[in-house]
């Protein structure tokens, strides 16, 4: 059996006496769309926490292909093609838009090691291919116009797609999306999940999306997983999640029925 | 033995006061004071004031400084200042408790003139000299009983507050997480406006019991400061009983240790400022698995606070004018200057060549390093003795000074960075105090105040004993440096420092080095440190120690982030200004009231209140003001009295400016900038809640 391209198994985690994960496992296979849902509090960001290496669980392990991450770094994990967006924005205020793009992309080339080259004067010479992407990736999220801008000014709604443009111009295999879409409108919205589905059939990319709007998840993700209290109480195609009492009682139960 | 173990249990006690004040605001505002040994400072000369001088009793005026003096001057800088300064960027919070630093006892000087001179006649909490009495077969004298007894109240009330009463309660909440004890409703703006009353408290507290044992002397109260600093990363900047215990032991080990040291040498001298840095050490090793708490704390911080972009730089041609007016002007300076001031220029692009190392750690890299004047001296001394000694060709010497201060900035760092940057600043100086101490101290460096002489070369048949010469050769290495920073700012580097700068944990995800950036970073500041420094000594002609002096580099930051901590041009004026303040004070007073008044008419123009008649008036009335004040200060005879003040407002500068990493002159520029792309960013804000 291969081995899937992201996995943990069994994550602990403790905060003090709390317990933020409890023996939660994860599986995400090349190119499949895994959704992650659960009231606040559930455990979610923690999970991308772990996944993306921020943080260590107390245990269970983390795999990419197999081969053991768990105390890898972030970095290491960013170089093996996990990338990741925040929930609370985490961008580089002074840079321009266009810049986190291309910063990404350079990353992936290892030009952040390029000190001295960057020295002599060569450093701005943008890479092969990254003006095609970073214009591509700018036009597919709609960033064109904001493109110079830097990105303390941004409201939150465009900052969040900055986020995804910086997490996808890596050329990432999966893509950890918290909450990409709080603060868009719902043409926005639709255009970002349009745009994630187009990405991900062309290049192949996984993403896990941890999403308050379920019925995005719903219509987007392959397999979800549904959090409480750092427990897993489902976990299935939409079709079972939709059909589970557990969920219905514990979360679901509240919005209104599917069309 | 016995004596000696009394004597550490007093000192220790005079440490563990400071250093739970230390993190006791540490804790509930997420600011390390730098200045707490300067608070110190200030208390324990408000008290000599009060006591010796004023002629007020011993317990009147122990009330007034520590109970009155000290948590209403907390409170004032709380409102003022701290309270900012717990959302701000770590390297805004650590410039602007460094630039109290060195405001607070450059003001205390000016206050309070006698304090220039170091005193040993102060009492403590107990008239002088002291009574001995024995108890258990140990002489004890009273001043040390009274230390005691300070620590013991200290302690039963710090811990019947925290653990016994509703007042503790709330604050363990507040230090646990200010978010969600706001939300629970407790005012955590009293909690940690209390704490740094306390903390100030304490600080004098342990100010006034400390001066009659080691005399009231500004050194000694950063030596109280380090001390401190060691004792709470036992403690690990949190935990108030394990910081008590790291200060008494500290305090022991010192006590001690005198009974077995030699008395006189390096050791002996030496061993005290060591103490904290080993400490600090073998407590930064131990903790190196912190790493994964620190990033929860990142995760869970508040939000991060809005930053001002750096603005648009200009392209194309317009982008050669700056820097052509800049050479032009700094190489006709022998055209237009004599001899005299040749050589005081001189020493300032030294100086310039030697800040460009802040610009790089702590402009680029948002690292708070204090220890680079003293990579500097090291580059000056080992190119010193390098050329004296073996007699290699001085320009050699100067690039393996600065060659060998590289490896020794890089353990520095090393040991320290992962943890994260305030145990960098912590670890840096410890480090500079120790190298001052240990070192530079010794007789074959210090010399008697001579140091080691440091000649400047002859090469290509160019002799840079003349002055215009050596003046030459110092603006090349200057624009050099400055070009190749510049090079790398606007490269793929100058992004990656830009991302760390903003977020440590979105780099780390984008699969930016961290730690490895940093050390790069780090390694480079400390060559151009070295450098700096050999040239600075090649300048003056000599390195000496009082170069070198840990306070003069924190004088440095202050006067660097005054003047643009991230830009070249701010180093330069910052290293010109520098060297000029000795020889004409009243011409930088001067310059310093005009960019003042400028400053505020600009500010008055951008929030357009000068179209307004009362910002009209006051703008006319500031400029009218500024007139008189400037030509005041033309006319008057600046004595001895003013030698502080400027001192005292670069350290103030480092405050206010410390947001500003353009410094003065461009930020007072940008903020024209800067409304418009705010204007403009508003505009967009409402075309897409229009969209929506």
């Amino acid at each position: 059996m291969r081995n899937p391209l992201l996995s943990a198994e069994s994550i602990t985690v403790h905060f003090g006496g709390v317990v933020a994960l409890d023996r939660v496992s994860l599986a995400v296979d090349e190119g499949s769309f895994v959704g992650l849902v659960g009231p606040n509090g559930a455990g979610k960001t923690t999970m991308f926490g772990v996944l993306s290496g921020l943080i260590r669980p107390n245990s269970g392990k983390v795999a990419i292909d197999g081969v053991v991450v768990t105390r890898s770094t972030p970095q290491r994990r960013a170089k093996l093609g996990v990338s990741r967006t925040f929930q609370r924005l985490e961008l580089f205020g002074e840079l321009t838009v266009r810049e986190h793009l291309v910063l990404a992309y350079r990353v992936r080339q290892r030009r952040d090691r390029s000190f001295f080259r960057d020295l002599v004067g060569l450093g701005n010479r943008p890479s092969p291919g990254e003006d095609a992407v970073v214009d591509e990736l700018l036009r597919l999220l709609t960033l064109r116009d904001v493109a110079n801008r830097p990105a303390v000014l941004l409201p939150l709604g465009t900052g969040r797609l900055v986020e995804v443009g910086r997490a996808l111009a890596g050329s990432p295999r999966v893509v950890l999306l918290d909450e990409p879409t709080s603060g868009l409108g719902s043409d926005e919205t639709e255009r970002l999940a349009a745009t994630l589905q187009s990405i991900r059939a062309e290049h192949n990319v996984a993403f896990v999306l941890v999403e308050h709007d379920v019925d995005l998840v719903l219509s987007l993700a392959d397999t979800i997983t549904v959090l409480d209290f750092g427990q897993i109480i489902a976990q299935g195609t939409p079709e079972d999640i939709r059909a589970s009492r557990e969920v219905q009682e514990a979360y679901l139960g509240v919005i209104t029925e599917p069309n | 033995m016995s004596a000696f173990i009394l004597s550490g249990l007093v000192i220790g006690s005079i440490y563990a006061i400071s250093a739970l004040g230390l993190v006791l605001t540490y804790t509930s505002s997420r600011v390390l004071n730098f200045a707490h040994g300067a608070l110190a400072y200030f208390a324990a000369v408000f008290y000599y004031w009060l006591n010796n001088q004023q002629g007020w009793s011993i317990p009147a005026a122990a009330i007034v400084t520590i109970l009155v003096m000290c948590p209403a001057l907390g409170l004032f800088l709380w409102a003022i200042l701290f309270r900012r300064l717990t959302h701000a960027p770590s390297e805004v919070r650590f410039v602007s408790t460094v630039g109290l630093w060195v405001a607070l006892p450059a003001l205390t000087k000016i206050l309070f003139p006698f304090s220039k001179t170091e005193t040993f006649d102060a009492q403590g909490l107990v008239k002088s000299p002291p009574d001995i009495f024995n108890v258990l077969g140990i002489n004890v004298n009273e001043n040390q009983a009274a230390v005691l007894i300070s620590a013991v109240i200290v302690v039963v009330t710090l811990t019947i507050v925290l653990r016994a009463t509703p007042i503790g309660l709330t604050t363990r909440a507040t230090v646990d997480s200010p978010r969600t004890a706001r939300i629970s409703g407790i005012n955590t703006s009293a909690i940690t406006a209390g704490s740094w009353m306390a903390g100030t408290a304490l600080a004098g507290f342990a100010g006034v019991l400390l001066t009659p044992i080691l005399g009231l002397s500004e050194i000694q109260f950063t030596f109280l400061l380090v001390v401190s600093l060691a004792a709470a990363v036992i403690g690990r900047l949190t935990s108030l009983p394990l910081t008590f215990a790291g200060a008494m032991a500290i305090g022991l080990i010192q006590g001690i240790s005198v009974d077995f040291l030699p008395d006189e040498g390096v050791l002996a001298r030496g061993f005290r400022p060591s103490l904290p840095f080993v400490a600090m050490l073998i407590a930064l090793l131990a903790y190196q698995g912190l790493r994964r708490e620190r990033f929860e704390v990142d995760l869970r911080a508040g939000p991060a606070e809005e930053r001002a972009p750096v603005p648009e730089r200009w392209r194309g041609w317009r982008a050669a004018i700056g820097p052509l007016t800049l050479c032009i002007i700094l190489l006709s300076v022998p055209l237009w200057l004599d001899d005299f001031w040749v050589g005081v220029v001189s020493q300032g692009i030294a100086l310039a060549i030697l800040y460009l190392t802040f610009t790089l750690v702590i402009g680029e890299g948002g690292m708070l390093s204090l220890c680079q004047i003293t990579l500097a001296g090291i580059g000056a001394f080992s190119a010193a003795r390098l050329a004296a000694e073996s007699g290699v060709p001085v320009g050699v010497a100067l690039l393996a000074g600065a060659a060998i201060a590289v490896p020794i900035g890089l353990v520095v760092a090393l040991i320290s960075l992962r943890l994260g940057d305030i145990y960098l600043a912590l670890a840096t100086l410890a480090f500079a105090l120790l190298v001052e101490n240990l070192v530079f101290a010794r007789s074959d460096f210090e010399n008697f105040g001579a140091g080691v002489a440091l000649a400047r070369p002859v090469f290509l048949g160019i002799d840079f004993n003349d002055r215009t010469n050596f003046y030459l050769l110092l603006v090349a290495v200057f624009l050099l440096s400055a070009l190749l920073i510049a090079t790398l700012r606007r490269a793929t580097s100058g992004m990656v420092f830009a991302a760390l700068r903003s977020s440590e944990t979105a780099s780390a995800t984008t699969g930016i080095g961290v730690v490895r950036t940093k050390l790069i970073l780090f390694a480079a500041s400390s060559f151009i440190a070295g450098l700096g420094g050999g040239l600075l000594a090649m300048t003056i002609g000599r390195a000496t120690t009082t170069t070198f002096n840990l306070l003069v580099g924190v004088v440095w930051i202050a006067i660097v982030v005054t003047w643009g901590v991230r830009s070249v041009v701010g180093a330069l004026l910052a290293g010109i200004i520098f060297a000029v303040i000795p020889q004409q004070l009243s011409l930088i007073l001067v310059l310093i009231a005009v960019m003042i008044v400028a400053g505020l008419i600009v500010r008055l123009i951008i929030t357009k209140s000068i179209r307004t008649p009362i910002g009209a008036i006051s703008g006319v009335m500031l400029l009218i003001g500024g007139i008189f004040i400037v030509r005041w200060l033309l006319d008057i005879e600046v004595s001895e009295s003013w030698v502080d003040v400027p001192t005292m407002l670069f350290g103030l500068g480092a405050i206010g400016l410390a947001r500003e990493p353009q410094g003065l002159v461009a930020d007072t520029i940008n903020r024209f900038r800067l409304r418009r792309i705010r204007t403009e960013a508003r505009l967009l804000n409402t075309q897409s809640q229009v969209g929506t």
